[in-house]
């Protein structure tokens, strides 16, 4: 009850937000900041619930958000079409990364670098198929499915809650134990009859279905598209934003998405500076508070309750 | 219910489980039993799917299941607990059950399931009961919100049995149950499994002493080597004068 109405509280007080702040520069954070979070949350479903150190987070961004447009364009389907598109090829594409990955049992860091090397065969395709994709000079998007600030922060609040919602209705259910089981002991699951290869294909695919959402409403906010949306720092960024937000409750990672989002806005260094002060702070909060922002702030609740 | 036809399997040049034949019939309880490193850990993984055979036939129910995986099998009612208690660490007991009862919910909503994703489920609460009856049964009660490091090296067995019974299996493998808890521990889990009997579970105990079986199985088996050396009542097998031999002279310290 008492978590009901802080999620209402919560939701209220975002729905509300635009009433006190009519800053734009306040608003395109936050709007940068929960597709970010939409990307971490699913990701963490992956990492956090099913355990699997997918790298291929990223590609499932960024083909989410090329094929949106590619599809758009060529087959005429308009924007919402192109969306939902992408989410199909991405959900297929996943599919057969995923079962390859699986079936031949890859594990932790195994399966970290077989993603990743998929992941970089993704980024080399988005940049070498010029007639496409426009390499690495990338696509300004001129349409604008969704006209400004204030229709994009009530787009990406919706989009990430209902990111929030999924997840947290398939951790809290059947579905989520086998998940978990899988991270803790895959071979205790095994015998308990829980097909493993399939939920963590499962696990993958939704959590890469999710990303492609992200990426298809990021791009068309950034305005543009370019290969770098694949690359291994948008993969390193989604595991930044879990570690620091945290990886045992759904939502925690929208906390790491937002204080990395900010972050680089209120520093007010050189770049290169800033850069610096921002991986310092990572690590830093990383080595003090291993279970996250919200692992940190339960404890502190617990111990004052 | 279980046949078992010449079922073999080496380990390069060991042969750890050799020609194998036996069966079980519904509602009893089997003994297996044999000297350490005779082959009955390796048997029972071969029938639980955790480990292929080289050559053999394991019949369930009519059906050769040998070679396939360990969750298939589980979900056809066979399902093995662990020599070493393999537990979900960070997890509670009652959590433990609940993951166990992927099964039981499966067979009773079939692809319905999916729909309990998005809704809730009566389904949930009737396995949140299963599961408590479960810990009952297992005299786990005290442990339910327990996590498995906070657990004695005898619950966390008597968790690895409970959570073969929230599998609702028809057949249930005990891998060298009694081997490590203390006294009262034992005690306490042959009332457990003495009740399941008496709910008409088949059972198929494995054990490297003879004391705990003699006084349960209806019927036993001796292996030594990977190979059958004698079967019959508890009492029989243990008069065999090869079974006595296997076990040299350990075998009256250990009976």
């Amino acid at each position: 009850m008492k978590r009901l109405a802080g999620t209402a509280l919560v939701a209220a007080a975002l729905l509300a937000l635009p009433l006190a702040t009519q800053s734009d520069f306040v608003l395109t954070i936050l709007v940068f900041a929960f597709l970010q979070g939409m990307l971490a949350v699913s990701f963490n479903l992956v990492f956090g619930y099913a355990g699997q150190l997918s790298m291929f987070h990223a590609a499932a961004f960024g083909i989410g958000a090329y094929a949106t447009h590619l599809f758009g364009k060529h087959l005429g389907v308009g924007y919402w079409g192109g969306v939902v598109l992408a989410a199909a090829l991405v959900a297929a594409i996943s599919v057969v990364v995923g079962a390859i990955c699986f079936r031949f049992r890859l594990r932790e860091f195994y399966f970290a670098v077989v993603t990743l090397a998929f992941s970089e065969m993704a980024r080399l395709t988005v940049l070498n198929w010029n007639s496409m994709t426009n390499g690495s000079l990338g696509i300004n998007l001129q349409e604008r499915p969704i006209d400004g600030t204030l229709a994009w922060y009530y787009v990406a609040l919706g989009a990430l809650a209902i990111t929030l919602v999924v997840c947290w209705r398939l951790v809290h259910s059947w579905m989520g134990r086998a998940f978990v089981a899988i991270r803790l002991n895959d071979e205790l699951g095994d015998t308990l009859g829980i097909n493993v290869f399939r939920y963590k294909l499962v696990a993958f695919t939704a959590g890469s279905i999710m990303a492609a959402f992200a990426g298809s409403l990021y791009a068309y906010f950034l305005g543009s598209l370019e290969p770098g949306l694949l690359s291994i720092d948008t993969s390193l960024g989604i595991i930044a934003m879990v570690l620091l937000g945290g990886r045992r409750a759904v939502a925690a990672p929208v906390l790491g998405a937002l204080v990395l989002t900010a972050l680089p806005h209120l520093i007010h260094f050189s770049a290169e500076i800033r850069s610096l002060v921002y991986g310092a702070i990572l690590i830093f909060s990383i080595l003090v508070m291993p279970q996250g922002i919200y692992g940190a702030a339960a404890q502190l609740i617990r111990r004052h309750a | 219910m279980l046949e078992v036809r010449g079922l073999t399997k080496r380990f390069g040049g060991l042969t750890a489980v050799a020609e194998l034949s036996f069966s079980i019939v519904q509602g009893e309880i089997i003994g297996i039993f044999g000297p350490n490193g005779s082959g009955k850990t390796t048997l029972l993984n071969l029938v639980a799917g955790l480990a292929r055979p080289t050559s053999g036939v394991i019949l369930w129910q009519g059906t050769n299941i040998a070679g396939r995986q360990a969750h298939q099998i589980a979900a056809a009612g066979l399902v093995k607990t662990f020599q070493n208690p393999q537990l979900f660490p960070e997890l509670t007991a009652l959590e433990h059950l609940l993951i166990a009862g992927h099964l039981a919910l499966k067979r009773r909503l079939g692809w319905q399931r999916l729909a309990t994703l998005f809704r809730h489920a009566q389904a949930s609460q009737t396995l949140a009961h299963r599961a408590r009856e479960v810990l009952a049964l297992c005299r786990l009660d005290a442990a339910r919100e327990a996590r498995a490091a906070e657990l004695s090296y005898g619950e966390e067995k008597m968790l690895g049995v409970a959570m073969g019974l929230m599998c609702e299996p028809q057949l249930l493998l005990l891998d060298e149950p009694a081997s490590g808890p203390g006294a009262e521990e034992i005690a306490n889990l042959e009332r457990v499994l003495r009740d399941l009997k008496r709910e008409g579970m088949t059972l198929c105990v494995i054990d490297h002493k003879v004391g705990f079986l003699r006084q349960l199985a209806d019927r036993a088996i001796s292996l030594h080597h990977g190979a059958k050396i004698a079967e019959g009542t508890p009492e029989e097998v243990l008069r065999n004068p090869s079974v006595v031999s296997a076990y040299l002279g350990r075998a009256h310290a250990a009976i």
